[in-house]
């Protein structure tokens, strides 16, 4: 019971942190955050199983955490208001060339992030941007100007 | 004005209408992340030792360990006992809140006996010279689904009598 309890509750924590820690961490996959997700790996793991070394344990961890995503996956395609509380809601930073600051700052990106995120789509110009939304998962997508 | 993407509401993903409180929330609550760091910082969930110390004509006791600690770690209780004067037959006698869910790994000196009184254990420590200090050293770990807040007494004796008995709190965290 006591590990289920524990995934339940890592589960749950790593949801929330990474809904509160902000977008743009959610995206950037630079040398650091990849060390960083190993050695949360680490660290959840110490807390979850602790000294249990079963097979048994590795069940109920795996599979609390397995159920969990599967319901939270669930419930947020099922109910808008809970997809919009663990998932976000995408925001426009970017209108008809036009850099939306406020809504950038909000997000701590600066323009030379989202200059690096429109170059890595084909775009070279602000002026060629129709729209630039940050979605929910962290990504910029970009929509050109149709010429 | 460029036709607008599919599902995207200009009023609120771009003018952010009823979602300008969302980053005030989010701020909130990792302010509430690093208050819980603050208070790790501040020793509230262990393990740095804390004093307690109790005095009498015959002796004086003095316990050196955390107050609190969590699941799992391993961590050193310390018990000095000062021979005001000579104590024949000294004898510590900790109760259940020093063992239920704890696993002493070494107690060191080994206490000449043990025994157990009414569900508590019984160290006898044997004979202290006036003026002399015993220390024992009881080496611990936390069994991992431990948790909770408990009393621990601790009570010396000598030649079967108590000198005084020492109450602290120890509070386990998941």
């Amino acid at each position: 019971m006591d590990i289920v309890l524990r995934a339940t509750f890592a589960f749950a924590f790593i949801v929330f942190l990474t809904r509160i820690a902000g977008r743009k961490e959610l995206s950037s996959l630079e040398p650091i955050d990849l060390i960083l997700l190993v050695v949360m790996g680490d660290l959840i793991q110490q807390g979850v199983t602790q000294s249990d070394y079963s097979v048994t344990g590795l069940v109920l961890a795996v599979g609390t955490f397995g159920v969990l995503q599967a319901t939270t996956s669930w419930a947020a395609f099922r109910f808008g208001p809970f997809r919009k509380l663990v998932d976000g809601e995408p925001i426009v930073v970017m209108q008809d060339g036009k850099v939306l600051e406020a809504n950038l700052r909000r997000e701590r990106i600066s323009l030379e992030d989202l200059a690096e995120e429109m170059r890595g789509q084909q775009l070279a110009s602000f002026d060629d941007v129709a729209w630039a939304v940050l979605e929910s998962n962290g990504k910029i997508s970009f929509i050109p100007k149709t010429r | 004005m460029p036709d607008i993407p599919d599902t995207i509401v200009v009023r609120r993903h771009r003018d952010l209408v009823g979602r300008r409180h969302e980053i005030w929330v989010r701020r909130g609550l990792l302010a509430l992340v690093g208050a819980v760091l603050a208070l790790g910082l501040a020793d509230v969930f262990g393990q740095s030792p804390t004093t307690d110390k109790a005095e009498a004509d015959a002796a004086t006791l003095k316990i050196v360990a955390p107050a609190s600690i969590r699941g799992g770690l391993m961590y050193q209780c310390r018990f000095d006992v000062h021979a005001n004067r000579e104590l024949k037959k000294a004898t510590l006698v900790l109760d259940k809140g020093w063992l239920q869910g704890l696993t002493i790994n070494t107690i060191e000196p080994s206490p000449l006996g043990e025994g157990s009184r009414n569900g508590s254990l019984v160290l006898e420590l044997g004979h202290i010279p006036a003026g002399d200090v015993y220390s024992l050293y009881i080496q611990y770990q936390v069994n991992p689904t431990t948790v909770g807040r408990r009393s621990q007494v601790a009570e010396l004796a000598d030649n079967g009598k108590t000198i005084f008995r020492i109450h602290r709190k120890l509070t386990v965290f998941p």
